[in-house]
């Protein structure tokens, strides 16, 4: 496989079966469509190439910039084939939940622009929300952008329509699957896939999924948002169901861990609606059929998602010399010296504040560890000798007591903790300073 | 495919996803004391009866326990700082004077009268803080009277100076309010506002105070974001952190933030009416089913060729995260720069913490009764669908869309009725008393739990927050509605005007 440029690696994705020992369907073949093997990573790739390709002409030599209203996949793939054009790429959205995906676009280039929140104080006269202005800025004429529409542009149904699924169609032997089942986001693979299907064999049951209304998974819309997509047409879907973030969750892991494919939320999302939604039809079935899901990116992005999610995915063997270890008596057994004492103090003073505070005021003579990076050190053992009296400071006191407590547990025989912290010290009027 | 709509949607339980035809209630949080105040239903006829309709009730003692929630979120975080009320959101003196009775408590005023008002109930100078545009004679008794002034402009700091030097006042403790701050990484896009300098113009700021240090003392910095939206807060709190860096970097000794107000309300008892109400809300806009708003209106949301557009023109009504728990949450997410708490910053530089809240510290402080007129339509409960408008039920209260604008702030919530009339939920449109097309009251549909008749009241929850007093107007000379503040007697709830109410009742003096 030689190419001449990335764009040409987009698409003829394989078709993957999927063991029946794991999804326990017995008269259906169950395929992954695996978009997550698309160059830049998903899905989006195809539309997005679609999409831009015949924006691209003479919009570099304007030095014009791609703009489109995505907070994902789409965000990700339009940076890169605009980067690889000379172009500037903006993402504009209100919905960039995943900080991964944010630091991700920031690496490949792209701009974002959040969208501000609402109003607290209504004011019912303001009638064009941020949304809308932000689109007619975008079209008028001499604007400088390209604007890619993924909402409302053809081209992202089309990209299905004589792509994915004909390939689907080819890698059945020529035969349509009798179940397709797709989350429905801009609703442009479902929509074109579906239509492809359909040109072949009318009878394609199709199955969209949307997420619960106050729920949020990555990729996908609820069941209010569909509505607002210019691409959506209920009529493409023979049902409509809504997952939760847990099913995505529970799909995601069974993928990723007996399936070899290390899908993300969407496709973790896609594959248990379809085992919920094809286990009944299964039941009454006498002959094979053969159903076909998305696939639609990969699970790395996501991790900050499972973290908050799934805590207990990433359960880490606790470490030693940690605060948290401490007993309560531990901590109110904290040596702690007055503001007065300290005064005196003339061993090694220990600041836990972050930078800034230390740098704008702090106790004469001391030196500034974070908390964060003190806990860190801890970790490893006593970072100073025994022999070197330690004074901790922090604002009022509390950390400063727990970090002492930690430290005379590791044996250190003259740490002290600043009582009242280093507000106190300055409400008793003591001196601070700035270097 | 040309199958209806409603056999597309089925959830997997079979449950339709479109169109059902139970009522859209959208019940709203009735605290204990609230609830204890509609129990009264003696009372609050005779109360309007005496004083006639429409009447707004507020209830004091209801901001110890909003106070109380907020100082807990500080004592958590170990923070100090002043929780100052923001008048604006109620004109009532009852409420003022009950918070001047608590020593800590502070208070936001934002015109000459707000801080006459503040002064007369007893608030100390340094309980007060004057923000937004001031005139010359609101900075003149500001300065006079010592309060602290919140700058919202460059020239309002040499105006301030220019009043105080010419009349030999005493130094002014100020703050200066930032507007625009600039986020990294993220250019994260904030309404537009036409308050506070621009935070690019820090240092001028700075420049402007030291050029008149014998007048102006700095003692910290502020912001308030119109936004429901922490990400734009965090943004520009830790952009004041860093003002107070650069003032202390010149020797001030400014020690205070000021983070304005807008924490939110949870006006509604369950989200899953709210969640209800806004998708049935959008599959009205899209024409799939009977409106659910005077003629059709869409709260912002249109119908484009089958798409829906525009955005909800709506309070969340339903917020579980709101006032003091929004304020925790804030202090708890991560500064955008420094990627460690605002709390733990704040605590780090050792400054204070200023709230400004006067929604949040009015939640369950107040209602507002209007009596009924007149009830119309809908008797057949509206068995002939093909009959919609005629058979809609139009209730026409004596108080109009002023007296209460709920629907002027985008709230939604339905009115309690006060009446011996026969329980059975109602759907039903509320008419003001202005000759004048326009006054509805809302122009959502409400959901009333019974059918009233002429005579009975509505009681409108939760309204102490804006919606009480804050657009009532005269117009076709229809009386502004008289306020009553209710406080706890020797048994039970005793009343008086609110004027003549004095945080030395009673039960105070006994306890």
């Amino acid at each position: 496989m030689r190419f001449d440029d990335m764009t040409e690696a987009i698409g003829n994705t394989p078709l993957v079966r999927i063991d029946p020992a794991v999804h326990g369907l017995i008269n259906i073949d169950l395929y992954a469509k695996m978009e997550l093997l698309n160059p830049f990573g998903s899905l989006k790739d195809r539309a997005a190439w679609q999409m831009a390709r015949p924006l691209l002409a003479g919009a570099a030599d304007r030095g014009d910039t791609v703009v489109e209203l995505s907070s994902g996949n789409t965000a990700k793939a339009l940076a890169m084939l605009a980067g690889m054009h000379g172009l500037k790429f903006k993402s504009v959205t209100n919905r960039m939940k995943v900080p991964e995906i944010k630091d991700l676009l920031l690496l490949l280039g792209a701009e974002i622009d959040e969208l501000p929140g609402q109003a607290e104080c209504l004011d019912p006269t303001d009638t064009e929300d941020p949304l809308s202005r932000m689109h007619r800025t975008l079209t008028s004429n001499g604007s400088g952008y390209v604007h890619t529409d993924q909402y409302f542009n053809e081209l992202n149904v089309e990209a299905h329509l004589h792509g994915t699924g004909p390939e689907i169609v080819k890698d059945l032997d020529g035969r349509a699957p009798d179940y397709f089942i797709a989350c429905v986001g801009t609703a442009g693979s479902s929509t074109g896939v579906a239509r492809a299907l359909r040109q072949h064999d009318p009878d394609v049951r199709v199955l969209g999924l949307v997420a619960a209304k106050s729920d949020f998974i990555p990729g996908i819309r609820t069941i209010d948002e569909v509505h607002e997509v210019g691409l959506f047409d209920p009529g493409v879907y023979d049902t409509i169901e809504t997952i939760t973030s847990d099913d995505a969750i529970d799909g995601l892991l069974t993928l990723v861990r007996r399936c070899g494919t290390p899908a993300g939320p969407t496709g973790g999302g896609a594959f248990q609606g379809a085992v919920r939604h094809l286990a009944a039809i299964d039941a009454t079935l006498t002959e094979r059929r053969t159903a076909v899901f998305i696939v639609c990116d990969r699970v790395e992005s996501y991790l900050s998602y499972l973290r908050e999610r799934r805590p207990t995915l990433f359960g880490r063997p606790a470490r030693r010399n940690d605060t948290r270890s401490l007993t309560d008596d531990e901590v109110a057994a904290a040596p702690t010296i007055d503001v007065n004492e300290a005064e005196r103090w003339s061993g090694l003073i220990v600041d836990l504040r972050n930078p800034h505070a230390f740098q704008a005021l702090h106790l004469d003579g001391s030196i500034n560890i974070v908390d964060e990076l003190f806990a860190e050190l801890l970790h490893g053992g006593l970072p100073f000798s025994r022999r070197q009296p330690v004074l901790l400071v922090c604002p009022v006191g509390e950390k400063s007591a727990r970090y002492a407590a930690l430290l005379t547990r590791m044996g250190h025989p003259s740490v002290r903790s600043l009582e009242g912290g280093i507000i106190a010290w300055r409400d008793a009027g003591a001196p601070l300073v700035r270097d | 495919m040309s199958t209806l709509l409603t056999d597309l949607l089925k959830r997997p339980s079979g449950e339709s996803l479109v169109p059902d035809l139970r009522p859209l209630q959208l019940t709203p949080k009735i605290d204990p004391i609230t609830q204890s105040v509609l129990a009264e239903d003696a009372v609050l006829r005779q109360l309007v009866d005496g004083l006639g309709s429409p009447l707004n009730i507020v209830l004091p003692e209801a901001l110890d326990t909003n106070v109380e929630a907020f100082r807990a979120v500080y004592r958590q975080h170990r923070l100090r700082g002043r929780v100052y009320f923001a008048h604006k959101a109620n004109r009532s003196v009852a409420l003022v004077r009950h918070l001047a009775a608590d020593a800590e408590a502070g208070i936001d005023v934002a015109s000459l009268a707000e801080l006459q008002a503040a002064l007369s109930a007893g608030f100390a100078p340094e309980r007060i803080v004057a923000t937004g545009p001031k005139n010359r004679e609101f900075l003149w008794l500001a300065a006079l009277s010592g309060i602290i002034v919140n700058a919202d402009s460059l020239d309002e700091l040499s105006e301030l100076a220019a009043v105080i030097a010419a009349r030999r006042l005493p130094r002014a403790r100020i703050m200066v309010r930032f507007s625009e701050f600039a986020s990294h990484g993220v250019q994260l896009v904030s309404r537009r506002s036409r308050f506070g300098v621009p935070f690019a113009q820090l240092a001028e700021a700075l420049d402007r105070v030291d050029k008149h240090a014998n007048q102006l003392d700095l003692v910290g910095v502020s912001y308030h974001l119109d936004t429901i939206g922490l990400p734009e807060k965090a943004v520009a709190l830790e952009g004041c952190l860093a003002a107070l860096d650069a003032c202390r970097r010149r020797g001030g000794t400014a020690w205070s933030l000021d983070i304005g107000g807008g924490f939110g309300v949870n006006y509604l008892a369950d989200g899953r009416e709210w969640e209800r109400y806004t998708s049935e809300l959008a599959q009205a806009v899209l024409g799939r089913r009977a409106p659910m708003t005077w003629n059709g209106h869409g709260y912002g949301l249109r119908n484009e060729a089958g798409t829906l557009r525009g955005s909800l023109g709506l309070y969340p009504a339903y917020r579980p995260i709101s006032g003091p728990g929004y304020l925790d949450q804030l202090l708890r997410a991560a500064a955008p720069g420094q990627r460690r708490p605002l709390g733990t910053l704040l605590l780090d530089s050792m400054y204070d913490l200023d709230i400004e809240p006067g929604r949040a510290l009015l939640d369950q402080c107040g209602l507002v009764l209007a009596r009924v007129l007149e009830v119309r339509g809908g008797e057949d409960g509206g068995a002939n669908p093909d009959h919609g408008d005629q058979r809609e039920t139009l209730v026409r209260l004596d108080l109009n869309a002023r007296d209460i604008s709920l629907e002027e702030h985008g709230v939604l919530m339905d009115p309690v009725v006060i009446s011996a009339a026969p329980p059975g939920p109602i759907e039903a449109y509320l008419l003001g008393n202005l000759c004048l097309e326009s006054d509805l009251i809302t122009r959502r549909k409400v959901v009333l739990s019974r059918r009233p008749r002429p005579g009975d009241l509505l009681a409108f929850v939760n309204t102490a927050g804006y919606f009480m007093d804050f657009s009532a107007t005269r117009a076709l000379h229809q009386p502004i509605a008289r306020k009553v503040a209710l406080f706890q007697g020797g048994d039970g709830w005793s009343w008086c005007l609110d004027e003549h109410y004095w945080p030395v009742h009673e039960r105070a003096e006994a306890a």
